[in-house]
């Protein structure tokens, strides 16, 4: 019934359409699918970006967003995978958790399988320590970890995560060991590291903007500092070269038409460019970073390529 | 019940008591992959469920030993098999022709199939049920429902 | 901290968000009262439909739903002594009576201005120790909360009925289908058989309305048709205000059941239908004529009615500081407070104090309604829906379990599943095995392991990590106390009656 009613929408301005002289991208809404339950940190992206993409994707356009939750966005993602690739439907896609489970799992998808449209939102990883565990500076950390291998607790909010490809950059980095704690979600690994039930946490940003107070923040894992704790000193600033975060993109399956793609890329590049956009993501805790077609490859290539390299030497599972 | 007894082994405690065994017994063999702390707790609660179901089977055939009679699980087994079945079906119905079409056929056919027959008051169930179904969660709250894998290209 | 309270107030009596709690109410008790609609089962089918609903829209529908529903259950559990909801099983040994005696009316009466109190109490009980008790949760790491959930599941031992054996079964067949899925820590799969509907565990609302809703279905359908249903002018109504004269001698019942409602469900494990028997039993002890107890006492639906309306609220005060729900409505309602972005914890009270306080508000509200709103006419009304024709009944309600369990995912992988439940569900049913151990087995067994998971990395593989501290060590006493007082007390009576 639902098809018939799109196919009916689909005859109707097909009909419209007819007196252009071609019909144009969209004729029909726009199906995104997101892999988690709404209100979640990747559905609120959507819901909060597709207005803008809308808007720049012309007059009449509608999208509709879907959650097909379950198995951390698996059963979304091998969904849009395997659909049309007409543009009708896209989806969201998360970095490094969707490279990471084509590891780790048997995976219904691989990197070849999308069409890689625009990574929205780039969360950079933070490190805090609890306010009783003495360790106030990323000098302290090490040193601490040196003194007394696998002696400090890390919490975290799973393995496979970019929390996990935070820590393992940094034990590479600076050839330390540390004890893993993945909670289950970052709420509980946060409240475990205030309470200092665990002396480390490897959080996102935006997840610990609101409680600086309560614990201290070593450092930020990008290249600039961040809007949401523009006081917190980047790990380059102290000497480190450590850059790490969650990315939450668009994606469509593979195979989608050049002018299509291109068109959905602009769309993305005119709403980064939109201040109200900028708002309103920052009001949802959304740290923007707008990164489109071949360069979001290439990002999701490399992100790959060290979730690889880290299963092959560490697998977490 | 039949004033011949039963088998001792068809008591549906046994019976339950045996399945539980088996089932708990086939599931134990994926754990044997798990690592040890993660096949800690299914490993205890399935040899817990074996053990305990041991002791259920001893107990219900020391009462059969004594010639009591088990309770009847039903008393009409027809209609609760032809319930369940019916059950069943309007599941598989939602799900490969379609949510809105299979709940007004079961509706009407359900109640009809154990005894309420007034074809005005079927008629009405069906509407208001429906109605009010599309109403809340298709109108209001914008809620899919399986459309019907068969149509589905 | 008091102040927020105060502050939230304004913004609960917006016109939406206190329609909603209205709303909330009438169809909780329109679902409490159809047998086999429980609370839980009306709560998780409207969670997934939240979603879009502005967060104290949201949260003040399940407040109303939960309150009315809890009183909701004594409407059958009166008239034709087939509990609404388990909590009120209580309910029916001196209701059902009172119905035959021509004064079901009464006892209805009694059960909503006793099912008002219980809640108000229970709500100002929320109100007062939830933003305290947010504070010292931090003390609470992963061993402790292990403690806790352990805890909880000791407490299965009040629930195993008659039968220990088939509750123990009850309990480890809870405490399995808890592990299904992603392991806690390394995430592989756990007896999935390759399903990635599986991974994130089976959803407790999938097993709730298959062990809950399908079995009574099915009764529904199996005895023939026949109409047992009280009609209105069978009732006996009187005013409310010729009413009220006849409880004024309830208060003590009333104080002590609110008290011991409030108890049990801030204890993690025991929900609503321990409370009642508990209230029940307590009453009918200091009452001074136990003997008419059991044969139509108006005193004993207060007992029952207060305390199952009196763990409502309560039940959530370890949900949103510890986030760990004691009941299974509880755990339903955690979920939708999860939606609206309300993480429990110590942050709780403070990130978002106009929804957290606002949402005690509302169920304060929603105690105090269920005296307008389940008054004696609309008690009538709601009666008169039990006279609708069982197979008509039957058949409705398996269409709303399709929806309910359908809406959770959106998929009907789950239905199926929930179906394989009711089955599971009807031949316990049938052959008593109880049913609540199955519950909080599925609730606390998960808890329990993932905590002690993270205790045991955490301690490096060191399971003395376990005893470290005082907070685990009291837990540790109180869970041997709960497991061995009873029997303890069972010895202790047995040896007086030999004696």
């Amino acid at each position: 019934m639902h098809k018939f009613v799109k196919t009916a929408a689909a005859i109707g301005a097909l009909v419209l359409a007819a007196g252009a002289a071609q019909a144009e991208y969209p004729e029909k809404p726009i199906e995104v699918i997101v892999g988690y339950s709404a209100g979640g940190g990747t559905d609120v992206m959507a819901r909060t970006t597709m207005p803008f993409i809308e808007k720049y994707l012309g007059e009449g356009t509608s999208i509709v967003v879907k959650n097909m939750p379950g198995a951390s966005g698996q059963i979304g993602i091998t969904e849009v995978a395997g659909s049309d690739a007409d543009g009708y439907t896209l989806g969201t896609f998360n970095l490094p958790g969707m490279m990471a489970r084509t590891l780790d799992r048997e995976a219904g998808y691989d990197r070849d399988s999308f069409t890689y449209l625009a990574n929205v939102v780039n969360d950079p990883n933070v490190i805090v320590t609890s306010k009783d565990s003495g360790i106030e500076t990323v000098e302290d950390l090490i040193a601490a970890a040196k003194e007394n291998p696998f002696a400090i607790t890390v919490g975290m909010s799973s393995l496979g995560g970019d929390d996990h490809f935070l820590l393992i950059k940094l034990q590479k980095l600076t050839e330390t060991d540390f004890t893993i704690v993945p909670f289950k979600g970052s709420a509980p690994a946060r409240t475990a590291v205030m309470g200092g039930h665990v002396a480390v946490g490897i959080f996102n940003v935006s997840e610990i903007a609101k409680f600086q107070g309560e614990l201290n923040v070593l450092g930020i894992a990008q290249a600039e500092r961040s809007d949401f704790a523009p006081e917190v000193a980047t790990f380059r600033e102290q000497g480190l070269d450590l850059i790490n975060g969650s990315m939450r993109g668009v994606v469509a399956p593979a195979g989608l038409p050049e002018d299509v793609a291109a068109k959905l890329r602009d769309a993305f590049e005119k709403a980064a460019q939109d201040p109200e956009f900028i708002k309103a993501m920052t009001d949802t805790a959304n740290p923007v970073e707008v990164v489109t077609g071949e360069d979001f490859r290439a990002l999701t290539d490399g992100l790959f390529d060290l979730a690889k390299e880290t299963w092959e030497t560490t697998p977490w599972n | 019940m039949s004033d011949t007894p039963k088998p001792r082994l068809m008591r549906p405690e046994t019976l339950t008591a045996i399945g539980i065994v088996v089932v708990a017994g086939a599931l134990l063999i994926p754990t044997a992959e798990l690592r040890p702390i993660s096949a800690l707790l299914p490993a205890a609660m399935l040899i817990g469920l074996i053990v305990l179901s041991v002791a259920l089977l001893a107990m219900d055939q020391r009462r059969a030993a004594k010639g009591e009679a088990p309770a009847p699980m039903t008393k009409s087994p027809k209609r609760v098999i032809g319930a369940f079945l019916l059950i069943v079906a309007y599941a598989l119905a939602a799900d490969f022709i379609g949510f809105y079409i299979s709940t007004a056929i079961t509706i009407p056919l359900v109640a009809w199939a154990f005894g309420y027959r007034a074809p005005l008051g079927l008629l009405a169930a069906t509407v208001i049920v429906v109605g009010t179904i599309w109403l809340i969660f298709d109108f209001g709250m914008s809620q899919d429902f399986p459309a019907g894998r068969l149509w589905k290209d | 901290m008091y102040s927020d309270l105060l502050s939230a107030l304004p913004n609960v009596f917006a016109f939406a968000n206190f329609a909603a709690v209205i709303i909330g109410v009438i169809a909780g008790i329109v679902v409490g009262a159809m047998p086999g609609l429980s609370d839980t089962m009306a709560i998780s089918v409207l969670v997934p439909f939240t979603f879009g609903l502005e967060p104290l829209v949201a949260l003040g529908l399940m407040a109303g739903i939960y309150n009315g529903a809890m009183y909701g259950g004594a409407i059958p559990a009166v008239l034709l002594r087939i509990p609404g909801t388990p909590a009120a099983v209580a309910t029916t040994f001196d209701g059902y009576p009172m119905a035959q005696k021509g004064e079901g009316g009464f006892a209805l009466q009694v059960a909503v201005v006793s099912s008002a109190i219980g809640g108000i109490a229970s709500a100002f009980a929320l109100m007062l120790l939830a933003p305290p008790l947010s504070k010292v949760t931090l003390l609470f790491g992963p061993s402790e909360v292990f403690w806790v959930a352990v805890f909880g599941l000791a407490s299965i031992i009040f629930l195993l009925g008659g039968n220990p054996i088939k509750g123990l079964i009850s309990a480890c067949f809870g405490v399995f289908v808890s592990v299904v899925g992603s392991d806690p820590i390394y995430g592989n799969d756990r007896f999935t058989f390759g399903a990635l509907e599986l991974l994130d565990g089976i959803n407790i609302v999938i097993l709730l309305v298959g062990l809950y809703a399908l079995p009574p279905v099915i009764d529904l359908l199996e005895t023939p048709l026949k109409t047992d249903g009280v009609t209105g002018s069978k009732l006996g109504t009187q005013s409310m205000w010729k009413a009220m004269p006849r409880m004024k001698g309830f208060w003590k019942t009333w104080l002590r059941g609110s008290f011991i409602g409030i108890w049990i469900g801030i204890l993690p494990g025991a929900g609503g239908s321990m409370a009642a028997f508990m209230s029940y039993n307590e009453a009918r002890r200091g009452s001074k004529t136990p003997d008419t107890w059991g044969n139509g006492e108006p005193e004993g639906v207060a007992a029952a009615e207060t305390a199952n309306n009196a763990d409502t609220a309560s039940a959530l005060i370890p949900a949103l500081t510890l986030g760990i729900p004691g009941t299974a409505v509880a755990a339903v309602m955690l979920g939708g407070l999860l939606v609206h972005g309300l993480q429990p914890g110590p942050m709780l009270f403070r990130e978002n104090p106009d929804v957290v306080f606002g949402f005690m508000w509302q169920f304060l509200f929603g105690a105090i309604l269920l005296i307008f709103l389940g008054g004696s006419l609309a008690t009538n009304s709601f009666a008169r829906l039990l006279n609708l024709p069982r197979p008509l009944l039957g058949s409705v309600i398996i269409v709303l379990m399709l929806i309910g369990v359908y809406s959770i995912h959106g998929r009907m992988f789950d239905v199926y599943m929930m179906l394989g439940f009711g089955a599971i569900g009807w031949i316990m049913d049938k052959l008593k095995f109880p049913l609540p151990p199955v519950v909080l087995g599925l609730i606390l067994g998960s808890f329990a392991e993932e905590n002690l998971r993270l205790a045991l990395r955490i301690g490096r593989g060191d399971w003395g990590v376990l005893f470290q501290n005082t907070t685990s060590l009291i837990l540790v006493a109180l869970t041997v106390a709960v497991v061995i007082g009873p029997i303890l007390k069972r010895r202790l009576f047995d040896a007086k009656a030999k004696a």
